[in-house]
């Protein structure tokens, strides 16, 4: 079986490198032997229903309420959502995925996907510079997330999700010190671009999402040397 | 109408107390300036002019008047473009009456200090970042503004590239007009909307190639469509406006429809576009082409880039890109057997690396490939997940040296000015 990733809407959400998650995602699979492809949608072109995992990136506000527009009217990430793929969504994808979100100077709120219970309104400042969050699996383990957070709306979860972890350095969520959600085989959080590419754990935690079963551990030396520079340039600050 | 050169510029007239102040400024600041020359910290030009502005704040005010102005911003080209055109002028009318800020300080106090060094010289063809338009514009009536492209630069400080171009958008339509004549490059959608609120637009298309930054209508944030390379809102509210210059290969097309090849030394498709609107800008200034060209011509290295440096025994080209849309130019131009990477992410470079994902370093895959600078290590990630093997050298002096044949070296801005002093440029 050939494992789909689906690079949502590009040009409107990935401003931030975002195309990363999916480089790694996929090569992550190949270094094991599993087929995968990237598959990359711009808005008017259908959503394959049948992927394994949807990427979803950050954009400015005009490019998140086109993109829940055409979204909505494709219909085939809902689709897919039922049958069982994951959704990774990280910075505008993941204010995207929730309830509602303000945009503009007059903080219009506008509906989203709703495949998160989550809202995010505009925040009291403005979040930018690397964060490091504590991340809490399913299953009770904890590992560190690093990135790099650039965003002005503030998240609240609500009952129907859970926080994925709670910060450590930087802002996340904002009204609290939680960072994130998941809901499901939904999963949402502020580092924005490759955050994968730092965080090898979350990525095939995503990828255990969607096929269904564990993965074996893949040792990389340098993404270690990596982790251990950010963690440390972000906590000497 | 053409600002003719030819016509004398109104003298500068300053009150006693103005000058008084900006005399006791020029001098602390020459000071300064000489001594962060003598420090090897660079020109002097940006410490000079900020010494200047906290002494005289009102030094860009008193400075602008009095000179015809050719103001060139935009994301990526600036300097190489303010070269350019600074070189076509000096071709018509000689040398002493043009000032310019060569060195890419392109704030307010990197624009004072070029003019407060250089009194006499009525002609300034200035280099402005894309946040100094709106002041530069308002202070001091350029009458020519050429405005190249947007692409996301600095995410980490510019939050949205479209509220640059809001900026020069309201600058100009405020000016109305007494306002610029504005050289805008029309392949670019933000680029076209700020522009269209100036009463005189010269369009060139300039055959960009880099359309990822340029998704939505600016107007209303509907899909942009592209048909035979051309872009439109299928609103109709905004669409590529006819350009009476052109990029015709290496070659650019005059309103009258002559070819001119320029042949420039600065290398690229890219420095083709950046040529195309220094020569409409020119002609707007009342420079023939044959003249603007061969002063072009002239141009080998502006403030560094493309310049061959020497490191011990090694010999290597430097290249600066700065942002997704910079690397996908400069990346085919890195030729050589080895190349060197040279990543950070101080304030100039951005604080975020991300877009090291927009760059498509895959094509880079079977060469010698060097990462280097303070966030080598991220590169080096960056390119596992390519393919593309590499050694890490995080010190940039170590990972120059000792490369038995020329290498080609590209670099972010930080790294790139220390790689000049390095290879003995500046």
């Amino acid at each position: 079986m050939t494992v789909t990733i689906v690079l949502v809407y590009q040009s409107l959400l990935g401003i931030y490198g975002d195309r990363g998650n999916a480089a790694v995602l996929s090569k992550r699979l190949t270094w094991r032997g599993i087929d995968a492809r990237v598959v990359v949608v711009e808005p008017g072109e259908e959503l394959p229903a049948d992927g394994q995992v949807y990427l979803l990136g950050g954009g400015e506000d005009l490019a998140q309420t086109t993109a829940v527009r055409e979204l909505t009217k494709d219909g085939n990430l809902f689709r897919a959502l039922d049958a069982g793929a994951a959704v990774f969504a990280v910075c505008a994808g993941y204010q995207i995925c929730g309830t509602t979100f303000t945009i503009g100077e007059r903080d219009e709120v506008v509906p989203g996907l709703g495949i998160l219970d989550v809202e995010t309104r505009r925040g009291d400042v403005r979040a930018v510079g690397e964060i490091l969050y504590r991340w809490t699996k399913p299953d009770g383990t904890e590992s560190l997330v690093t990135g790099f957070e650039n965003h002005g709306g503030f998240t609240r979860v609500g009952a129907g999700a859970r926080p994925l972890g709670v910060v450590e350095r930087g802002i996340g969520n904002g009204y609290d010190a939680s960072e994130g959600a998941q809901q499901g085989k939904v999963v949402g959080t502020y580092p924005h671009g490759p955050v994968l590419a730092r965080n090898p754990e979350l990525a095939d935690y995503v990828l255990e999402l969607a096929l269904g079963h564990s993965l074996d551990p893949l040792p990389r030396p340098a993404i270690d040397e990596l982790r251990r520079q950010r963690i440390a340039a972000v906590r000497s600050r | 109408m053409a600002a003719d050169l030819t016509i004398p510029c109104s003298p500068h007239r300053l009150s006693a107390l103005v000058r008084a102040r900006l005399a006791v400024a020029l001098a602390a600041g020459s000071l300064a300036g000489a001594a962060s020359r003598i420090a090897g910290r660079g020109s002097g030009a940006s410490i000079r002019g900020q010494l200047l502005m906290k002494f005289a704040p009102d030094a860009l005010a008193n400075l602008l008047p009095g000179h015809t102005i050719a103001c060139v911003s935009g994301t990526n080209g600036k300097t190489t473009t303010t070269h350019l055109l600074a070189a076509a002028v000096r071709a018509s009318i000689g040398t002493e009456r043009v000032v310019t800020n060569a060195d890419g300080a392109n704030l307010h106090y990197g624009i004072a200090s070029a003019l407060a060094v250089a009194p006499g010289r009525d002609v300034a063809i200035l280099e402005t970042d894309e946040r100094v338009v709106p002041d530069v514009v308002r202070l001091g009536r350029p009458a020519v503004l050429v405005l190249l492209n947007f692409s996301r630069d600095q995410m980490d400080r510019n939050h949205e590239i479209k509220s640059l171009g809001r900026g020069w958008r309201q600058a100009l339509e405020r000016a109305g007009a007494d306002g610029p004549v504005v050289i805008a490059n029309a392949d670019d959608p933000l680029v076209t909307w700020a522009a269209s609120s100036a009463p005189k637009v010269v369009w060139v298309d300039t055959a960009t190639s880099w359309t990822q930054d340029a998704s939505l209508c600016p107007e209303c944030g509907t899909m942009l469509t592209r048909t035979d390379g051309r872009w439109a809102c299928p609103t109709g509210d905004l669409a590529q406006p006819e350009a009476t210059w052109r990029v015709d290969g290496d070659a650019v097309i005059d309103p009258d429809g002559t070819r001119w090849p320029l042949q420039l030394q600065v290398p690229g498709s890219f420095n083709v576009s950046n040529g195309a609107c220094a020569l409409a800008a020119a002609a707007e200034l009342g420079i023939d082409p044959e003249t603007a060209i061969r002063g072009m011509r002239t141009i080998t290295s502006p403030a560094g880039r493309y310049a061959t440096a020497h490191f011990g025994a090694t010999t290597a080209r430097l290249l600066l890109a700065k942002n997704p849309a910079g690397w996908a130019e400069a990346l085919p131009l890195a030729t050589r057997g080895t190349v060197v990477l040279a990543i950070d992410s101080a304030a100039a470079d951005g604080r975020d690396v991300s877009w090291l994902w927009d760059v498509e370093y895959e094509q880079l895959a079977g060469r010698h490939v060097v990462a280097t600078g303070p966030r080598a290590q991220d590169l080096s990630v960056r390119l596992l997940y390519a393919g593309v093997e590499h050694n890490v050298v995080p010190d940039l002096a170590t990972a120059l040296a000792g490369h038995p044949d020329p290498v080609d070296v590209v670099a972010t801005y930080t790294p790139f000015q220390r790689l000049r002093k390095l290879g003995g440029l500046t």
